[in-house]
């Protein structure tokens, strides 16, 4: 009897204890780090140093602001495109549905940074995308794509969009068509069937599908580096400078801290709007 | 959903007071200090018979590579096992990955990179190095010409080989910006987002403020932080396109770029024909990228055999034909004139008094620790929008 | 037309959106036969037609070594992360124990944490501590790290859309538990975990960020490309990748007719046998 008690523990721990210790604990050297004072010629002593919290946040608020319209924006575009996709492998491709499926995510397989690389190649500025735009007079005739924010965002949402398509696909494949079919006998007209019973449905695969790709595009530096320009860096990218830049390991320590709160604060409230428990894993089977 | 919610604010609540019990528990416990160097003493590295393996950081494409390549030819000709690694991309990214290695004494397996004089500097006045006795490198105290013996970083080289020099300018496209001289022509709104500057601190400002008259080697803090502030207004305003390391060889083979602040050695890996390499009319920065011994280094035996051995002349020579930087041996020259009389008479590679004058060697910011790193932060946050 | 297009709309509309998911892919690998002056990408196809990096893929050392290192360090990765994975899912959604909210909260913050704070914070970590070497071995731990959640979240999604029922009929069949886990259990729970390895060992190829910090001297595959991506890159890096594409392409392909194979023995076998309840639903390769 007790053994069957013990079993769950058991199978926890492995993994609890892997992140206990190599993710609960760093997260507390970096708080500590984010309190010391110093410089890297003189050494960092601890010192309570709660300014650097404020300092962060007051030197790097375009950042922040930044970071979350480009990201914003990477993520609403992304669900737009995400859930017609997701909706056609689901319900209407039949057996191009698992080769489709795998279109979607054989992008991963190649690097990230290669395909950031590659956007940038496709991008340049007198290559043949920028020709066609500045014909089709979407940018000026001497305008360029690279280094603007348009790129970046076009980046981020291109990256991500796997993380989008991939639970929403899992919640639209899981529907019990018999409602939607029970919605239309009802008198409903395609339109009332999808707003009505289809998308709340498949409302918790939307919110794991935005938090999946918000939060990574929040906190990525890989776009702004590759495609972006002056103007357009965000969070990471200045964390990225602090640390191995220069060298204020304190600050940086503490701007991680901010955006992880931004973050966690983020995430609460949009569960909270959102309501569903479905993705933090509450529901557990009867047995 | 009250019980969800209770449940929730609950957890929170634990894992909040566990994070703070830890920091006061840290606080009251040890306030040693992170990082700031070791203060022990400096060692000499330790020369004599060299044997057995030996691992070496480089910048990349500062090697001639492959079955004929030095390597190969080092390893041939001193049974030496050598690994080369290349994952030395810029001075600040290596020195924040090493950094905490060296912190501990150890290297990471390494017994010798390469790093830019003003960054050894920086390490060696961090106890991260041991300095060098050039009696156990003859090769390099006979060959090492007058000009890579000087410097500013290392006077009397005491703990720095010079692996290769270069002269920071101006790249520009002929075609499409020829009337690029100046420094302070990337400041022209005509070519608005089409420049990009080097992230090089050492490089940059001194360039900017030698555009406008000052002189960097005597140049006070404020003269740095004046430039700084320039290149902070063409950053916001998009002048300047990109900030970039090597990358922005990328920027001007696609067309992305009509001229950048670059380095002299780097025409191969631009693939625009209409590139060249211009001296700015106000003068131009040289850089030296030497070899340092760094604390824990496994077999500094071998590693200062490699370093006399790049010393010979011909060895030097080959390095100096496929890097196209300028090399600090004498007599490579001299070897080049008969194999390959282009290479010899390239001024990035041989130049001339007359093309060195009014470049001066990288500066340093003046001041003690916490200046530098003032100037340092200003430039930094300068060049991230 | 158009009323064909109304009907088709929605598939046309998939079938770009795709296409303009691999469009990235296809100009790497066109890239990859494109003649270079250096060897190098400069990003026009001015050169002409080649298949000499193909011929020569592998003669860049670094780059093979980085390849390798990846490869090794996705292996390991996925095999521990996995298994620890699967394990916690089980766990989380089979039982009802103390500390199960906590579980989740902990198994959902890496996910929300973006990887440069995860990246940092474990370079601090190593950095106080100076137990672990950086190189391979903290690589190894970093990316094990990163990935359980991913494997928790996936396999669970699986497990909780599993019909116990059919444990149930095999145990009153005679089955011992540790025979339906075996014949049962595991078979229609496989695809799940096949896909949060497969995802693991994507992740963890794919991983730039955290190993910028955490890799010591050691070189992955994307940390090779960050380094030549500032000083030229060899066209054997667009190769090696078109290589890695292909090869996940095949055996991504190989494991779903497997499936394919499978199910149709499935559906064959159910409809010769009595089943207590419905027919379970029939498993979809993703854990959907």
């Amino acid at each position: 009897m007790l053994r069957r008690r013990l079993v769950p523990y058991f199978l926890l721990g492995p993994g609890t204890i892997w992140l206990v210790l190599f993710f609960l604990v760093p997260m507390y050297f970096m708080a500590e780090l984010a309190l010391r004072s110093g410089t890297v010629l003189t050494g960092f002593q601890f010192s309570w140093e709660w300014s650097n919290f404020s300092d962060a946040l007051s030197e790097n608020n375009e950042q922040v602001v930044r970071s979350f319209y480009y990201s914003g924006v990477a993520t609403l575009v992304a669900l737009l495109i995400a859930y017609p996709l997701a909706y056609a492998i689901a319900l209407r491709a039949g057996r191009w549905r698992v080769l489709l499926l795998f279109a979607v995510i054989a992008p991963f397989f190649t690097t990230y940074l290669i395909r950031t690389i590659a956007w940038k190649t496709i991008l340049y500025d007198s290559g043949p995308i920028v020709d066609a735009f500045q014909f089709l007079q979407l940018i000026p005739d001497d305008g360029r794509l690279l280094a603007t924010q348009w790129a970046v965002i076009a980046g981020l949402t291109y990256n991500f969009l796997p993380f989008m398509i991939l639970p929403i696909y899992a919640s639209i494949e899981r529907l019990d068509l018999r409602m939607i079919e029970a919605a239309k006998d009802l008198y409903a007209s395609s339109r009332q069937a999808f707003l009505k019973v289809t998308l709340p449905l498949t409302a918790p695969g939307i919110v794991a599908g935005v938090l999946l790709t918000f939060i990574p595009a929040f906190g990525d530096y890989v776009n702004p580096l590759v495609l972006g320009g002056t103007n357009q860096s965000m969070i990471g990218n200045r964390i990225q400078v602090l640390y191995l830049n220069e060298g204020n390991y304190p600050e940086a320590a503490a701007l991680s801290f901010l955006m992880m709160a931004l973050i966690l604060a983020l995430v609460v409230v949009y569960i909270r709007f959102a309501g569903t428990e479905a993705f933090m894993g509450e529901e557990v089977e009867e047995t | 959903m009250t019980d969800a919610r209770t449940g929730r604010t609950r957890t929170l609540a634990i894992a909040l007071a566990a994070l703070v019990a830890a920091l006061v528990i840290a606080a009251c416990g040890d306030s040693d200090t992170v990082g700031g160097g070791s203060d022990e003493d400096v060692q000499t590295a330790k020369g004599g018979k060299a044997s057995g393996s030996v691992t070496i950081s480089n910048w990349p494409g500062y090697i001639d590579p492959g079955k004929n390549g030095t390597v190969n030819e080092f390893e041939e000709k001193t049974g030496i096992s050598l690994e080369y690694i290349e994952d030395v991309n810029d001075n600040n990214q290596f020195f924040g990955k090493m950094k905490p290695l060296l912190d501990q004494g150890q290297s990471g397996g390494r017994s010798m990179f390469v790093v830019t004089d003003w960054m050894a500097k920086q390490m060696h006045d961090l106890g991260y190095l041991q300095d060098i006795d050039y009696a156990d490198v003859p090769t390099v105290e006979k060959n090492i010409s007058d000009i890579a013996r000087e410097s500013v970083a290392d006077p009397g080289r005491k703990f720095t080989i010079p692996w290769q020099s270069g002269l920071t300018g101006l790249w520009v496209d002929t075609k499409k910006a020829p009337g690029i001289r100046s420094i302070n022509d990337l400041f022209d709104p005509k070519y608005k987002g089409k420049v990009t500057f080097l992230l090089e601190m050492r490089d940059t400002v001194p360039m900017v403020m030698m555009a406008d008259g000052v002189d960097p080697e005597t140049a006070s803090k404020q003269d740095w932080l004046d430039a700084i502030d320039k290149i902070n207004k063409a950053t916001d305003s998009g002048q300047v396109r990109r900030w970039t390391g090597n990358e922005y060889t990328e920027d001007l083979t696609a067309g992305n770029a009509v001229a950048s602040i670059g380095w002299s050695g780097d025409a191969s890996l631009i693939g625009n024909p209409n590139a060249e390499w211009r001296k700015p009319t106000e003068g131009c920065t040289i850089f030296t990228d030497s070899m340092v011994i760094p604390v824990g280094a496994p077999n500094s035996p071998a590693a200062l055999e490699w370093a006399d051995f790049a010393y010979q002349p011909e060895v030097a020579a080959d390095l100096a034909a496929y890097i196209t930087y300028f090399t600090p041996v004498d007599g490579a020259k001299e070897v080049l004139q008969k194999s390959d009389p282009a290479s010899a008479n390239n001024p990035l590679i041989f130049p001339s008094e007359k093309f060195l004058e009014g470049c001066v060697a990288q500066p340093e910011p003046p001041g003690g620790p916490e200046d530098v790193q003032e100037v340092t932060d200003a430039f930094a946050d300068a060049t991230t929008g | 037309m158009i009323a064909w297009l109304r009907r088709n709309g929605l598939m046309v509309y998939a079938g770009l959106a795709v296409a303009y998911m691999l469009i990235p892919i296809v100009v790497i690998a066109v890239f990859s036969f494109g003649e270079t002056p250096k060897d190098k990408l400069n990003f026009t196809l001015g050169g002409g037609f080649t298949l000499e990096y193909w011929q020569h893929a592998f003669k860049i050392e670094e780059l093979n070594d980085s390849f390798r290192t990846s490869i090794k360090l996705a292996t390991f990765s996925t095999l521990i992360s996995t298994a620890v994975g699967t394990l916690m899912a089980i766990a989380l959604v089979r039982y009802q124990f103390r500390g199960r909210r906590l579980s989740n909260l902990l198994i959902v913050l890496p996910m929300a944490t973006p990887e440069i704070v995860l990246g940092a914070a474990l370079l601090s970590m190593f950095v106080n501590l100076s137990v672990f070497d950086l190189g391979f071995q903290t690589l190894l731990i970093a990316h094990v790290m990163f990935s359980i959640s991913f494997v928790v979240v996936v396999v669970r999604s699986r497990l909780i859309g599993f019909d116990r029922r059919i444990e149930e009929a095999a145990a009153d069949l005679g089955a011992t538990p540790v025979q339906t886990f075996r014949y049962v259990t595991m078979p229609l729970v496989a695809p799940g975990i096949l896909a949060a390895a497969l995802l693991a060992f994507a992740l963890s190829i794919d991983d730039f960020v955290i190993s910028n910090f955490n890799s010591g001297g050691t070189v992955t595959f994307p940390l090779y490309v960050y380094g030549v991506a500032l000083r030229g890159i060899p066209v054997q890096v667009n190769v090696l990748a078109t290589m890695l594409f292909l090869l996940t392409v095949a055996a991504i392909g190989l494991v779903l007719w497997q499936q394919r194979r499978a199910e149709r023995l499935a559906a064959v076998a159910a409809e010769e046998k009595v089943v207590p309840g419905p027919v379970p639903a029939a498993p979809t390769p993703l854990g959907g």
